[in-house]
């Protein structure tokens, strides 16, 4: 048996030395003798598979670091610049219709206010803790960390003021307030639009198709199975066992590697769908929330009418132009229960619109009693209940997100270990394969 | 070269580099997602142009025999549809202590300005009370009187050639001097003693114009309001305001720490300000305005209110082009 596969190819290198010579300048790949050129390509397979296991070692470290990461540090962010935002369209807001009361600011609102302002520290001091050096969202945080204390100074005044029964205090406060407008709240917007693109690409990098290692893999498994069906028909012998266990461990890290993925993907893509949600509805407690400032502003203000105009400007993206679409129904689409939040900003609306009747035809005492009211047939009490209602519904998609992010980590929590660990073994199991075949030439 | 029985290195080592070389080609490849666009910036609306200077100002109109009796209007007229309405709609200010300002202890209007438009109403109604007020910053006024937003523009309103040709105003009945607030102890005396500093204005005022044509090397910055103008000077970024005694006063009487200096920069009459389609409701406000001449009861209110601040002039005598 062995005779046999020892002559041909010997005699071939006998036959022909000066051809093999110059086949070997041409390309050192078929040079040499059978032996030799098996332990050749056995060292170029050994070599395949320690470049696949640190390069499925490296991206499968990425992957659950960009998992992680999304699941931790700039989920944390994200979460901190909405929480930032509503926090202080939330002390804007009370702090105007405070003073549109024209009483003694309540117990409630100030704590309220104060709350909120507490809060919107808190989530800076937070973010910043989070945001690598250099990172573009430190712009943003750092304006709204310089501007909260001079905001907060402002309001101060305004209240003083207002004390003292002096119309200075109403100056302060549209000056606060225009600071929380135009400068503050922008800045918020911006580090929320920053970290939700971060989150978004967290996620993309978490479940993409990991291309580096699956071509390697493959190239690694054609080339196994070409050695091991050569050397089977070369010899007529069964297949070799250090060949096929080197096989069949290749196949295994692809296989491990493609069900992460797959499973990364599929929670990766709820997250995402919840995030997608979150971010409607965020936007919609923004947009609410800016439409209860104007309300308030327009009856401190006495602008009449022509103030309202942006009230529906407002208000018209949350529900769409039907009342059927907008924001809610972007979160609706991405899967959250939107029901709630619908009916209470429908009866918001309503009570904003006799709210407006009756400032426009004089009854500007009834408007305000209405505006700061608390039952439920009041524009106060119904704002209360729409905040409520979204505040309910953006808790159950963030938990939506951590589930989701939590399968993600599972799926891949042996990734950056178990394939490397299975091309190394099909590695050695080549060598020794290779290894035990040259050694029969001798 | 064939090798039909031969070990086959050459396969293997293709398979793997390509699969190698497409590896390294996807990690090359940028796959981050597009940067994010840049926030909008939002352009500073350019100021308007000041309007151009005429020479005279005209005469109010003269009220015509004695008044009708409250909630009594003669058919057909403004004051007539003003009383079907049911409220009188006027443009005030919320912000000018003692003048035009809302109590933040009672969220009220109060001041010499409101104390007009209740006479007004009550005249009309018979009842004081039945007002809409409508706020507007000091560049809308002209605007709310000529898109017919309100009946009456009674705010400081004023009265100059130039807002005549599009504002019928009532006879004064106020007299205004244009002088400086300044911090207690800041050594400014007279509005020289600004060169290379910095004074603030209401944006669209006359005092705007006067400013700007003394001959003094001074930055004139202007803000919607008055107020708005002393937080500046409270937070240091302007030395001076510069509006009429009786606005500079309500300030004054806020801020201890300031005082009224100068020599009489400009003199203004305050007039009512109503549509020029309206010249019954102007005989009519005049002969409001005489009322409270003659009975003193104008005076009285400009003392209750400004007493404490300022020596308030008697409202002065009216003239009439007929």
């Amino acid at each position: 048996m062995g005779a046999g596969v020892v002559s041909r190819p010997s005699g071939e290198g006998v036959a022909a030395p000066a051809r093999g010579r110059r086949a070997r300048r041409r390309s050192p790949l078929t040079g040499g003798s059978t032996p030799e050129r098996l332990r050749r390509v056995g060292a170029l397979l050994v070599l395949g598979c320690v470049v696949a296991a640190v390069v499925a070692a490296v991206s499968g470290y990425d992957r659950s670091e960009a998992v992680l990461e999304s699941d931790t540090r700039i989920a944390a962010l994200a979460s901190d610049a909405a929480g930032l935002y509503q926090s202080l369209a939330d002390a804007d807001a009370t702090a105007t219709t405070g003073y549109v009361s024209g009483r003694r600011e309540s117990p409630e609102g100030r704590a309220r206010y104060d709350g909120d302002v507490r809060r919107a520290a808190e989530r800076l001091v937070h973010a910043a803790s989070l945001l690598p050096e250099g990172h573009p969202a430190t712009v943003p945080v750092t304006t709204l960390t310089t501007n909260l204390p001079v905001y907060a100074g402002l309001m101060e005044t305004a209240r003083t003021y207002n004390r003292s029964g002096l119309p200075l205090g109403q100056s302060y406060l549209t000056q606060a307030s225009k600071l929380m407008q135009q400068t503050m709240l922008p800045a918020a917007a911006e580090l929320r639009a920053l970290e939700t693109a971060e989150l978004a690409e967290a996620y993309r990098k978490g479940s993409a198709l990991p291309l580096a290692v699956l071509l390697l893999g493959l190239g690694l498994l054609a080339a196994v199975v070409d050695l091991g069906n050569g050397e089977r028909s070369r010899t007529n012998r069964l297949l070799n066992p250090g060949l096929v266990v080197g096989g069949i461990a290749v196949l295994a890290a692809l296989v491990w590697w493609g069900l992460a993925t797959v499973m990364t993907g599929s929670a990766l893509g709820e997250a995402s769908r919840h995030t997608d949600a979150v971010s409607a509805l965020d936007d919609a407690r923004t947009a609410v929330l800016k439409a209860r400032s104007n309300e308030s502003l327009v009856l401190v203000a006495r602008g009449g009418g022509s103030g309202d105009r942006a009230f529906a400007g407002l208000t018209e993206p949350v529900m769409g132009p039907d009342g059927g679409g907008g924001l809610l129904g972007a979160a609706e689409a991405s899967g959250a229960d939107v029901r709630a939040v619908r009916s209470a900003t429908r009866s918001w609306v309503q009570a904003h619109q006799e709210v407006r009747a009756l400032d426009d035809s004089g009854r500007f005492q009834e408007a305000v009693e209405s505006v700061i009211g608390v039952d439920p047939s009041t524009s106060g009490g119904r704002f209360a209940a729409l905040d409520d209602a979204l505040a309910r519904a953006i808790a159950v998609e963030r938990d939506g997100i951590s589930a989701a992010v939590a399968r993600a980590r599972d799926a891949q929590s042996l990734l950056a270990v178990a394939p490397p660990a299975l091309f190394l073994l099909a590695g050695l199991a080549i060598a020794l394969g290779v290894a035990q075949r040259a050694g029969e030439y001798r | 070269m064939s090798r039909r029985g031969g070990v086959d290195v050459r396969r293997p080592a293709v398979y793997l580099g390509l699969a190698g070389l497409l590896a390294l080609g996807t990690t090359l490849v940028p796959t981050s997602s597009a940067a994010a666009p840049p926030p909008p910036v939002v352009a500073a609306p350019a100021p308007a142009a000041p309007a151009p200077d005429c020479d005279q100002v005209v005469d109010s109109l003269r009220p015509q025999g004695p008044l009708p009796e409250p909630g009594a209007m003669p058919p057909g007229t403004t004051m007539a549809t003003i009383q079907q309405r049911g409220r009188l709609i006027a443009g005030v200010d919320q912000t000018k202590y003692l003048v035009g300002y809302r109590n933040p202890l009672t969220g009220q209007l109060e001041g010499t300005d409101i104390d007009i438009v209740h006479r007004i109403a009550q005249a009309i109604f018979g009842d004081p009370d039945r007002v809409q007020f409508i706020v507007y910053d000091i560049a809308d006024r002209v605007k709310a009187v000529e898109g017919n937003e309100v009946d009456l523009v009674v705010n400081n309103f004023s009265v100059t050639c130039a807002r005549q040709r599009s504002v019928e105003f009532s006879a004064p009945y106020q007299l205004a001097q244009q002088r400086l607030l300044v911090p207690k102890g800041s050594g400014i005396r007279e509005v020289e003693d600004l060169a290379g500093g910095t004074v603030c204005t209401s944006t669209g005022s006359t005092t705007e114009r006067e400013l700007e044509a003394l001959p003094v090397d001074m930055e004139v910055v202007t803000e919607i309001g008055i107020p708005d103008c002393v937080i500046r000077m409270q937070q240091g970024a302007v030395e001076a305001v510069s509006s009429d005694d009786i606005i500079l006063a309500g300030l004054a009487a806020q801020d201890p720490q300031t005082e009224v200096v100068g020599r009489v920069l400009a003199t203004a009459g305050y007039g009512v300000g109503m549509s020029k389609q309206a010249p019954d409701l102007v005989r009519f406000v005049n002969g409001v305005l005489e009322q409270g001449r003659d009975d003193g009861s104008l005076e009285e209110s400009f003392r209750r209110w400004l007493g404490p601040q300022l020596d308030p002039a008697p409202p002065p005598e009216p003239r009439y082009r007929d």
